[in-house]
């Protein structure tokens, strides 16, 4: 026997098990984080960009459909929901200093909600994108998740708007702190419900790696904006699309 | 920890079930969200295994992305004829939402008030 053909064949299971993608998934992530950890937290090392970039070079060098490695990182994929769940211990941490602060937040979240959508939609129009594009603009400014789950509803693509959802995120964790410096915003709870509200998963998992309150008040906006959203995003279509 | 894992599941399929029950627009996991919050802050602490999971799962939020953000290979063409127009629609799109969220939380009147409650903060 040639020692190809065990070669292969270990090749063929693999490729049919979710071994594979699974194992590539959480190696690229741990290449992003140990990147974004030399590079000082650097935002623009990114470890979910850079991650997404490796997987997406590992699957197509061996021609692997996404359906194909979907169906293995689909493991990974479903624990998006209990995290989402899980961000009630953060959120119920900073519970108690949320006191007197409701009503700034949730006028936070609505404006910063609908400037998200208006300015996404118009200027993607503005530049010519095409229907497809402008109606999945509209949910990506809600975790992915949820944007998926209105995405249906409007009948926009679900996997083009999750893109958009994540590129949202990191193009939000990447400029936020400038963005917030140039405010001259300094409390943690200000700054990372900012970020929560405009890169929601992305932007909450920056804000955690900055500082606690900054993270808790980021997931406290992804919540809120994901409540919001699913219910107001379905209105709105209607009326600009 | 597989206490912790069994008791964050059992909210998310209690979400789901309240989710699909009323047909509401809100999906599973975040009335899951609200129905654990509920159950905190009626029980006034975090148990050490719901603590245990529910940390290990939000330290590492971004790797839960990276499933569906590989889906970005199926519109590679799509997205490239349209580069400019996403890329400028998205970025200026994520600048104005952080600056109008921000701006409002700044300047709210009586913040600084808050501020000066707990200086702890803009450590």
């Amino acid at each position: 026997m040639t020692p190809a053909l065990p070669i292969a064949e270990i090749w063929v299971y693999l490729a049919g098990s979710p071994l594979f993608a699974l194992l590539l998934t959480l190696a690229a992530y741990e290449i992003g984080v140990t990147i974004y950890e030399r590079a000082n937290r650097n935002p623009f090392a990114n470890p979910v960009a850079i991650a997404v970039i490796i997987v997406a070079i590992g699957i197509s060098l061996i021609d692997m459909p996404y359906t194909k490695y979907f169906e293995g990182a689909q493991f990974i994929h479903f624990l998006l929901g209990t995290a989402t769940v899980a961000l009630a211990v953060p959120i119920y941490q900073c519970w108690d200093s949320l006191r007197g602060k409701v009503l700034p937040l949730i006028t936070s979240l609505l404006c910063g909600g609908a400037v998200s959508i208006l300015t996404a939609v118009f200027t993607a129009r503005l530049f010519g994108a095409d229907m497809t594009i402008q109606k999945a603009m509209l949910a990506k400014s809600v975790t992915a998740p949820i944007a998926m789950g209105v995405a249906e509803r409007i009948s926009a693509s679900p996997t083009l708007t999750a893109v958009f959802a994540v590129c949202t995120g990191v193009i939000g964790a990447i400029l936020a702190r400038y963005i917030l410096d140039a405010l001259r915003l300094t409390a943690w709870w200000q700054r990372g419900f900012a970020i929560g509200v405009a890169a929601h998963g992305i932007g909450t998992s920056r804000a955690m790696s900055i500082h606690p309150e900054a993270g808790a008040f980021a997931g406290l906006a992804m919540g809120m904006h994901g409540v919001a959203g699913a219910v107001l995003i379905p209105l709105i279509a209607d009326v600009i699309i | 920890m597989i206490r912790g894992l069994i008791i964050l599941l059992s909210f998310q399929g209690a979400g789901e079930i309240v989710s699909r029950l009323f047909s509401l627009p809100v999906p599973g996991p975040v009335i899951g969200l609200v129905l654990l919050l509920a159950f905190l802050i009626r029980r006034g602490k975090v148990d050490a295994p719901i603590d245990t999971v529910a940390s290990a799962l939000v330290k590492n939020l971004g790797l839960l992305f990276v499933p569906a953000a590989v889906g970005v290979v199926m519109f590679l063409p799509q997205l490239k004829a349209n580069f400019w127009a996403i890329s400028i629609a998205l970025t200026v799109s994520v600048v104005a939402t952080i600056a109008v969220s921000a701006a409002i939380l700044q300047f709210w009147p009586g913040h600084r008030q808050t501020e000066a409650e707990e200086p702890k903060e803009s450590a």
